[in-house]
Order: C-alpha cells, then structure tokens, then sequence
C-alpha cells in the first residue's frame, strides 16, 4: 500500500458519486492516496454521528481513527460508494456506543452543545440577518426530539448521492421512491414557517 | 403571527425537495459553526491509515493516564492503554532532556515481537523481550503510531497489531 501516486478522478459529471466509486476501487487496489481523499471527504459526516452520540471531542477523535483503521479490513467486502457511508456510519455509531459504554470521559448532560449558540461580534447589516436567521434555526431545531435532532444533524452531512444508505443505517425507513422527509424535517419545517420571518423558498 | 395553513405544510411522506435540502444545508452550516471537526484530524488519519501491510488487528485506545512525575518537577508522564483481540499495549512516555521522549512499553500476554514505531520522521525499530518489554531511547515529538508485528510464522497469526496515530 505504498503507492504514493496522486489519483486521477473524473472531476464532473456525473459528478461525486462517480468520483468516489472511482476512489473507493483505487483504495481497493491500495491507493494511500485514493483512501486519504475518502477520509477528507467522509471525516465530517462521522464527527457529527460520533458527537451526536453524546462523545467528548477527544473520544470522537478516538472513535473516528479506530472506524477508518477497521475499514481497511472491511475494503475487499464494500463494493460501492453507497454501501462504504453506511458502513461507515454504523460502525461509526457502534464504536461510539462502545465507548460510551466503558464510561469513559462522558460528556455531563450540561455541556449539552445546544447550551448556547456562540456569540458573534457585531457585523454588516447582512451579517446581522444572517446570524438571526441562524438562530432561529437554531431555536427551531432545539424544540424537536433527541431523535429528531440526532438525525436531521447527521442527515445534514450525509453525501446526497447516499441519503438513503445513511437513513437506513439511522433506522429511518426508506420508501420505494428513496428517503422520504421524515417526521423531523416535517416537524422542523412547520416550526420554522411559524417562526418571525424565515422564508422557506 | 398567524398559524399557517395545515395544507401549506409539507407533508412527512413526501420525497425531499428543494426547500428540504435548503433547510439541511442550513443545518449542516450550523454545525460546522457550532462544532467543527478538528481541522487536524483528517491528517492524523491519513497518518494512522499509511500502512505497509493491510492483515491488520486494530488495538482500540482503552486508557489514557497523566502522571506528574514528582523526582522531575513539572515533568509530565503519561501511560496509555491500548486493547485489541489478541493483544494488549500499554506505553509509557516520558520527557528527554533533549526534547525528544523516551517510550517503555509491555505487551500482555508476555511475548517476543518486533515492535515499530512509526513517526513523521523514519520509524523506529524495538524487540520486545520474553517479559513483553520494549523501550525507545528517543522518539521525536509529534505523531506517532505503534506497531506490533507479527509473531513467527509457525504461531498462525499473521495479523499486525496496530494502534490509532497519538501525538506524543
């Protein structure tokens, strides 16, 4: 696996799903790099699954390495890129579970990270819209279920190319036409058209 | 504020449109925001993934200790733990006077392996006695990667042992 090559991808149409199915069979072969691009890609989507199990930063950090060192013993069985974010986020919410489970360094319920919106200086006119438009997202999604919030934040992150991979790997159920709205989003969208003056266009 | 129309709502049955992914764009803005992954993080990664032999048997971080070391002063010693299914490691890293460390570690069940460890710079090499002992006098500071390789061939398991990258 010391092929220290740079890749070459098709870069556009049809665009990311291509991309990867091209960087997952070049891991396969042992590309280091193919496999460091899927990291970069992918690394953001696990954080969120790991935190919104409830890790501290440093267990998540933790969970993330062990996930993507488990993946090289499970790449010769991931035949598409749909399939490796679903592996990728079960086993990113196993992990998590585990560590949870030891006890370790949990994170006490009042560090919670929907205690506070971190406040922002003064700015543009539109940088002051901006930010109350974000709290009122903010606001919003504080009002839904654990659950709710759980999955409307990793959905967030989730390639849509692989939405329905990650809501199955979530436990959501995924229809004959692909993922539908869900409960949360539906809730969330009805909290959001009651709120002052966000726009939903 | 009048409550919106009951059909104007977008029903949960639905497939996403366009509004959806405008309010999980939304969300995913917020997050980056509010909980960002260390920008670090994926380098460690691609550090603890940059390996020679993929037959590999991942040691799970189990336990992480500070010790202040009192003959030293100020000098901070550290022990971690790692477990896999057949192995587990446990190093200790102290501080040379040169700004280097130096790492003692035991393997348990006690047994003869070639240990590396792996850094930014060229790895380092160790045999670990019948006790499970091994030590590096010196190891730069920064990340590094502990890797136990396998036993003889006769014994069955060709599988390394590989530890997550740590920063030392």
């Amino acid at each position: 696996m010391d092929d220290s090559q740079p890749v070459t991808v098709r870069a556009n149409k049809p665009g990311r799903a291509a991309r990867m199915a091209d960087l997952l069979s070049a891991a396969r072969a042992g590309s280091e790099d193919a496999l460091g691009q899927i990291v970069n890609e992918l690394s953001p989507l696990l954080w969120q699954v790991a935190r919104s199990a409830g890790l501290s930063q440093g267990d998540a950090e933790d969970v993330l390495q062990t996930v993507w060192m488990r993946l090289i013993t499970h790449l010769d069985g991931i035949h598409d890129a749909g399939a490796l974010t679903g592996w990728l986020v079960t086993t990113t919410k196993r992990e998590s579970w585990r560590v949870r489970a030891a006890g370790r360094k949990q994170l006490p319920a009042d560090q919670d990270v929907f205690a506070e919106l971190p406040e922002k200086g003064p700015g543009s006119e539109e940088q002051v819209i901006l930010e109350d438009q974000r709290r009122e997202l903010w606001a919003a999604i504080g009002m839904l279920s654990r659950r709710c919030q759980e999955l409307l934040r990793i959905m967030a992150f989730a390639p849509r190319s692989d939405y329905a991979t990650v809501a199955a790997a979530l436990g959501m159920r995924v229809g004959s036409i692909g993922p539908t709205r869900g409960r949360c989003l539906a809730k969330l969208r009805a909290l959001l058209a009651d709120g002052p003056e966000r726009s939903l266009a | 504020m009048t409550p919106p129309e009951p059909g104007r709502l977008p029903p949960a049955g639905q497939p996403l449109d366009d509004a959806d992914f405008g309010v999980l764009d939304d969300i995913r803005e917020l997050f980056e925001a509010v909980d960002p992954m260390p920008a670090d993080l994926p380098e460690r990664i691609r550090f603890s993934l940059a390996l020679r032999d993929l037959e590999i048997e991942v040691a799970r971080l189990a336990e992480e200790n500070q010790l202040t070391v009192a003959a030293r002063g100020k000098e901070q010693a550290r022990t971690i733990t790692f477990d896999s299914d057949s192995l587990t490691i446990m190093i200790r890293i102290d501080a040379n006077q040169d700004g280097t460390v130096r790492v003692d570690g035991w393997l348990a069940p006690p047994q003869r392996r070639q240990v590396e460890m792996k850094t930014t710079a060229d790895p380092l090499t160790a045999a670990s006695d019948a006790q499970g002992r091994f030590a590096f006098a010196r190891v730069p500071r920064g990340t590094a990667q502990v890797i136990v390789h396998p036993a003889e061939p006769a014994s069955g398991d060709t599988r390394s042992v590989v530890t997550p990258a740590l920063i030392i």
